[in-house]
């Protein structure tokens, strides 16, 4: 019952939901197997790729935590 | 050295300064939260409290890392990132418990949630105790050799307690001891370190990005320029691929290690829990505290590289943040690193320290000394500077091991690697944290096997281990296992080789913790106040108010009995506000218990508070086994008042249900009552009019024979239509019960309809009106069989066309035809009657429905027909209904499926 608190209110799937698909997503991304894919030689914006991955897709997590966490 | 040092007095005296500074800030901190505008009541400030668990291993070691892993650093801030993802889920229903419970550190936590059981409090704190103090000695380390490096200074010539280790060590329990243990009230916050540890976080931020920024731009004129510089050094080069980070698994351990420990290090904690002011503080954390740990962790690789390109091999990786700047001629920037790193370790240590210090007055001491009951105690009317002493107290012995550990370990293995096996350490904590929000039979037999079995796992695989490295055990325990026993090798238990040491020792004790944690779990029968404990922190969103409690409950201990223990711990004033205006001789009551024992979980801990209030009965074990009986049965009670809810909702459901089924009862039966008086009325239309005529052939024998021969025509005429009434009533009554049998077949129709037409012959005749049939199928031949009951057929027929030979006006013609449609025979039966208007169509096949005017019309029928044909006709499966206008005559039609069609259901009853 509590399960779907959230989303009696505004009728959109409640925060934790999202934060949870994101959880999963991060779980996903930043796996040893698809890091080797990204240990390759070459630069994006003169960093690393494997660098330029972690931190491009760290980045991007944050900033969708934080619009679904401010969102009101 | 590759530099200049700076003068020792210069750097002394600005870290002197700084460390004024954050003195300032927590106790201007302090001022504006006692006057009501504290500061840490901000989710800005909150987030920024969250960047403790960036200590000196992130600021220094990071580098150092980076240096010779590549993005190895990276795990131990992608982990957390990724738990505070789960804070809407995890950390909500953690602080929401902590405040319901007055929970005061994670000892604590986890010993209230299983019965408030002290041995696992004193489990849970003498784990981190002995996990997280060699953790303060690295931090201690850290400042020492950062201290050296700057001012080119040697610390292994300094005499013992003379140092810069131990003059930080000294300052930061003197902080912890003023702004970490200012109330009695551990559950309550500490806005002035809060506030100190904040501004810590964001000295460290400014100066790694000063530092990043000054050797990217400053030294190597941009990143292009920076990683074009490694062109030539395989070795450098090398770290840019996955290879040295994810080549033995320990990529993802660190993660899921450093996951865990952002929930239970004892400081994370403190700061994201106890300090916590509101939840909604989450929403900002849980992308703000990730967002800080990426821009630290930003620069790392940077000067991880620009460092190996300067010195290669002759400086510590470790040390890069300060010698880049130094050797640069930049003392400014190098004194910043040193105050970003000053502020790492300071950081961390106030606020372990102060957590820790909880939990060891908490957990280890007090539950000693109340059991003890030493007479000094006994006597002492006011225990709360007691209790505030003996936290300081803890709060100097944890930093003065912290101290020793580093003075004795110097830079042995054990010390380096400390970072991760206090995680290792702590995340013994996790399975019996988070499972005991979630699974309800977790039980206090199932958490403290589970400790134990992987504290002792963790020791054997990690902590011994690092001693045989440094050298404290012979090496051999290592490489042969202790006492030679090849399959107890720490490094390789069981045989169970091609790990890490970090992934070995993860999967070998978290197997153990988990698997004892739900093995004895499941195979235990937990009592009354683990279950109502169990239910308080599982379905903590879910309840509500206690009951109140029955009036004729009779307490052992009075109001005075319960003021007095609160006065002990908590100070006069405490127990004066909360037992003001109660009568001290009055029993206390299980309500007054349940508050007397909040304010004391509050300040000595939960397990503490149980055996803290049942010395308040004077009477001996009887009297306070009595007590903890009425705190176990309250807590009981409510537990009981929660299913109870659950049953009141249950109840609630059913009643709707019985009033919508009551509803629909009195609305048939109001339709029974309409059906009885119709019924009623039909019938006494012809009995009053036989009797009538009886009476009047009864009372004149003078009547002239032609008169009476009228009317006894009158008089049978009304009985048949009584008989026919009955005989249909009951018919009605048997088709609505379901009694009618049925003989359902093939059958043929035109033999059906010839029969009605027959036994309808003679009444057409005597009305003068033609009859004609068109049975034969015109173009299409005989008609096919069709599935229904010959008899009911034959009625259906009759009665439309009786009913026809009523309506039709004499000399008019009624057709009766029949033909395929579809997959269904069609019958009709047209007249040229007054014909029916379109609104009473489908009023026709109603009971007792006779269209025209009810005051002048004459009833010709009984009511009933048309409405027995349509449910014959809807049994067998077809349909009625009527084609008309007024004056324009009416046709009556229905079908009836083709035998050689209908769907095989159809033909069973």
């Amino acid at each position: 019952m509590t399960a779907r608190r959230g989303s009696r209110e505004d009728g959109k799937p409640p925060r934790r939901d999202r934060m949870v698909a994101l959880f999963l997503l991060g779980l996903l991304l930043f796996n040893p197997p698809l890091l080797r894919l990204f240990g390759v030689e070459g630069e994006i914006f003169g960093v690393p790729v494997l660098y330029a991955y972690i931190l491009g897709v760290w980045a991007a997590m944050i900033a969708l935590a934080a619009l679904a966490a401010e969102r009101r | 050295m590759a530099w200049t040092p700076m003068p020792w007095l210069t750097v002394l005296l600005v870290s002197l300064a700084y460390l004024s500074a954050l003195f300032a800030i927590a106790h201007w901190a302090d001022r504006r939260a006692a006057a009501g505008h504290s500061v840490i009541a901000s989710p800005t400030v909150y987030a920024l409290s969250l960047g403790v668990y960036c200590t000196t291993w992130t600021f220094y070691g990071s580098v150092g890392r980076a240096a010779s892993q590549g993005i190895g650093f990276l795990p131990i801030y992608l982990g957390p990132t990724l738990t505070m993802l789960l804070a809407p889920l995890l950390m909500r229903k953690i602080l929401r418990i902590a405040k319901t419970q007055r929970i005061t550190s994670i000892a604590d936590f986890i010993a209230s949630r299983y019965g408030r059981s002290p041995l696992l409090g004193w489990l849970v704190a003498l784990t981190a105790v002995a996990g997280v103090t060699p953790y303060i000695a690295l931090q201690l380390k850290a400042v020492a050799v950062s201290f050296d490096a700057l001012t080119g200074s040697f610390s292994g010539d300094d005499s013992p307690f003379l140092d810069t280790g131990f003059a930080v060590a000294a300052a930061m329990a003197l902080f912890a001891m003023v702004f970490g243990t200012r109330q009695i009230d551990a559950a309550e916050h500490h806005p002035g370190m809060v506030a100190a540890v904040a501004f810590e976080s964001l000295v460290k931020l400014v100066a790694f990005l000063a530092v990043g920024g000054f050797v990217v731009w400053g030294l190597h004129g941009g990143l292009e320029g920076l990683f074009a510089d490694t062109a030539a050094r395989p070795d450098i080069q090398a770290l840019f691929a996955a290879e040295p980070a994810l080549g033995d698994g320990a990529w993802a351990t660190s993660m899921l290690l450093a996951a865990a420990a952002i929930l239970c290090l004892p400081r994370q904690f403190q700061v994201m829990v106890i300090e916590n002011v509101e939840e909604r503080h989450l929403n900002r954390a849980l992308w703000l505290f990730p967002l800080y740990m990426l821009l630290i962790n930003l620069f790392v690789l940077p000067v991880a590289v620009s460092g190996l390109l300067r010195f290669g091999g002759d400086t510590d990786p470790d040390l890069f943040v300060i010698a880049l700047p130094l050797s640069s001629g930049m003392d400014a920037l190098a004194l910043l690193a040193f105050l970003g790193g000053l502020s790492a370790a300071a950081g961390m240590i106030v606020v372990e320290s102060v957590a820790l210090s909880t939990m060891v007055c908490n957990d280890l001491v007090m539950p000693a000394l109340l059991r003890l009951r030493p007479p000094a105690l006994e006597r002492s009317a006011d225990l709360s500077r007691l209790l505030l002493a003996i936290r300081r107290a803890a709060i100097v012995v944890i930093l003065l091991l912290g101290y020793v550990y580093f003075r004795v370990a110097g830079s042995a293995y054990a010390l380096v690697s400390i970072g991760l096996i206090s995680f290792a350490a702590v995340a013994q904590f996790a399975p019996a944290l988070i499972g005991g929000l979630y699974w309800q039979g977790a039980t206090r037999r199932g958490a403290l096997a589970g400790l134990v079995g992987g504290a002792l796992v963790w020791t054997h695989t990690l902590l011994l281990p690092s001693f045989a490295r440094s050298g404290w055990l012979p090496a051999s325990f290592i490489e042969s296992g202790p006492w030679g026993i090849a399959s107890l090798r720490p490094y390789a238990l069981f045989g169970l080789e091609g790990f890490d040491p970090l992934t070995h020792a993860l999967f070998w004790s978290a197997l153990v913790n988990i698997g004892l944690y739900i093995a004895l779990s499941l195979t235990d029968r937990p009592d009354s106040a683990q279950q109502a404990q169990a239910v308080a922190f599982v379905a903590v969103f879910e309840q509500s108010e206690p009951l109140e409690p029955p009036a004729d409950w009779q307490g052992v201990a009075s109001v005075g009995d319960l003021a007095r223990v609160v006065a002990r711990f908590l100070g006069p004033q405490r127990a004066e506000a909360a037992f003001a205006g109660a009568d001290p001789a009055a029993p206390a009551g299980p309500e007054r218990l349940r508050v007397a024992e909040r304010l004391l979980a509050g300040a000595i801990g939960g397990a503490s508070a149980r055996v803290a209030l049942a010395s308040a009965v004077p009477g001996g074990a009887v009297g306070t086994a009595e007590l903890l009986r009425m705190l176990d049965e309250t807590s009981h009670v409510i537990a009981h008042s929660r299913q109870l809810e659950e049953k009141t909702a249950a109840l609630e459901r059913a009643t709707d249900a019985l009033r919508a089924a009551n509803e629909r009862l009195t609305e048939l039966d109001r339709l029974k009552d309409e059906f009885l008086s119709t019924v009623t009325h039909e019938l006494r239309t012809p009995l009053t009019a036989i009797r009538a005529l009886t009476e009047i052939l009864h009372d004149d024998p003078g009547l002239d024979p032609a008169q009476r021969h009228e009317f006894l025509g009158v008089v049978i005429a009304e009985s048949e239509r009584l008989t026919r009434l009955i005989n249909q009533l009951l018919d009605m009554a048997k088709i609505e019960a379901g009694a009618v049998e049925w003989s359902i077949a093939a059958i043929d129709p035109a033999a059906a309809l010839e029969q009605a037409a027959a036994s309808t012959a003679g009444l057409f005749q005597e009305r003068g009106i033609t009859l004609e049939t068109a049975l034969d199928g015109a173009l299409d031949g005989p008609l096919p069989p069709v599935l229904g009951d010959h008899d009911r057929l034959v009625q259906v027929a009759v009665n439309l066309l009786s009913n026809a030979a009523k309506f039709a006006p004499p000399g008019s013609r009624v057709t009766l035809s029949a033909r395929i449609a579809g997959d269904s025979l069609r019958v009709a039966v047209s007249d040229g009657g007054p014909g029916i208007a379109p609104e009473h169509h489908a009023a026709v096949f109603d009971r007792f429905r006779q269209v025209g005017d009810p005051m002048t019309d004459k009833p010709a029928g009984t009511g009933l027909g048309l409405a027995i044909c349509k449910r014959i006709v809807e049994h067998l499966g077809g349909r009625i209904g009527v084609v008309s206008a007024s004056g324009a005559g009416a046709t009556f039609w229905f079908t009836i499926p083709l035998a050689d069609s209908a769907p095989r259901s159809r033909t069973a009853p």
